[in-house]
């Protein structure tokens, strides 16, 4: 009996999966499939809306949404996000038609201050009893995927990226900079493998 | 075909599938690693004996996937996705979050049994190696073909042979030592 599970197998499960019990401010277009419930456990956006997936997207398992009060992510039509961990504290935009692999990691900030003296104040907010509205502010700068892109397995996007139209990247890959429309980019730190100059 | 295997201790409401087979002594932790199971060949996973296969394994197979698994593995969390072979020899150790996958942009089989443009299902088996170690969040892609003994550091990314007792890293991944270079 082999297959996805059923709709009514995945409720029980799940102890009862409900479209409407979503974070009021996430926006679901047709069709989609959501995998797990959890996918929402560290969702904290206070937007509006917090997260918007276009019509029929795949989610599945171990994607998850970890979104600060202050961040938004997009996510066009057709897209597929099997494994893809966002961590977006200002803004993640996905075009249509991506596919995102197993442990993938976008984020648009690093999420701890860089100057170790606001580090030490991080750490101090941070602690199991401390006080997280302490913490000291953190950098963002969005991250855009564009349309028809594919991320391989296990690589990770950081802050200020722009990945162009139907670029690949591939597993592993430690993305710092931006990448060209139709490129292949590859290693850590990535860089191009494909021939450049290469039309998309 | 016999009856359904249900693992005596798991909480997910599922068999295993029928073509599964788990060796004498071997443990899986529950049935939810085939949540994204469709291998429809006669023996799709075949775990031998006194293996573990532990939490946040996941075994997403297409409708040709085959996984063997040897005797005495330990699989703690890799998620194995192909539509083509995989073969793990006996006493090989996969760690945390290590993938092995059929192609750079894997993904698990669709419900509808429609293949996704990114999944290339034109692909060479992968072998691990006897008495290999693959370490954290590696990857191990189409082509890679692990000898005996070698060890795969963290989050390299292995597409190619590598040698029997090779110490193999970073990305791309290249040979950085042998397993036997320290012991005289």
């Amino acid at each position: 009996m082999s297959g996805l599970i059923g709709e009514n197998e995945f409720k029980a499960i799940t102890g009862g999966w409900d479209y409407a019990a979503l974070p009021k401010n996430v926006r679901v277009g047709a069709d989609c499939f959501l995998e797990r419930r959890d996918s929402f456990k560290r969702f904290r956006s206070t937007r509006e809306p917090g997260l918007t997936l276009g019509d029929r997207v795949k989610v599945y398992t171990w994607t998850e949404f970890n979104i600060e009060p202050s961040g938004a992510v997009e996510v066009g039509d057709d897209c597929t996000l099997v494994g893809a961990v966002f961590m977006c504290a200002e803004s993640i935009r996905i075009g249509k038609r991506v596919v995102v692999s197993y442990n993938v990691t976008i984020a648009d900030s690093d999420f701890h201050p860089h100057d170790p003296e606001q580090r030490k104040l991080d750490a101090i907010a941070n602690a199991p009893e401390g006080d997280r509205s302490q913490r000291p502010p953190v950098i963002a700068k969005p991250v855009v995927i564009e349309d028809d892109a594919w991320i391989g397995i296990g690589a990770i996007i950081l802050k200020g990226v722009r990945i162009g139209r139907g670029a690949r990247v591939g597993a592993g890959a430690v993305v710092t900079k931006d990448v060209p429309a139709g490129a292949t980019f590859a290693g850590n730190p990535a860089r191009r493998v494909d021939a450049e100059n290469k039309t998309p | 075909m016999s009856a359904a295997t249900i693992l005596s201790h798991d909480w997910f409401p599922r068999p295993l599938p029928d073509n599964v087979v788990i060796g004498a002594r071997s443990w899986c932790y529950s049935s939810y690693a085939f949540l994204h199971y469709r291998s429809r060949r006669e023996r799709g996973v075949r775990v031998g004996s006194d293996s573990g296969i532990y939490h946040g394994t996941f075994f997403d197979l297409g409708p040709d996937g085959e996984v063997e698994i040897g005797n005495f593995c330990t699989l703690v969390g890799s998620i194995i996705s192909t539509n083509s072979r995989v073969t793990i020899g006996n006493y090989a150790f996969l760690a945390h979050e290590v993938v092995v996958g059929d192609s750079s942009v894997a993904l698990p089989p669709a419900a509808n049994g429609s293949e996704s443009v990114a999944n290339d299902r034109r692909q060479r088996a992968i072998v691990i190696g006897e008495n290999s170690w693959v370490g954290a969040r590696a990857v191990i892609l189409s082509g890679a073909n692990i000898g005996p003994g070698a060890i795969i550091g963290a989050a390299a990314i292995v597409d190619f042979e590598v040698p029997a007792g090779a110490i193999v890293a970073g990305n791309p991944a290249r040979i950085v030592g042998w397993v036997n270079e320290n012991r005289n």
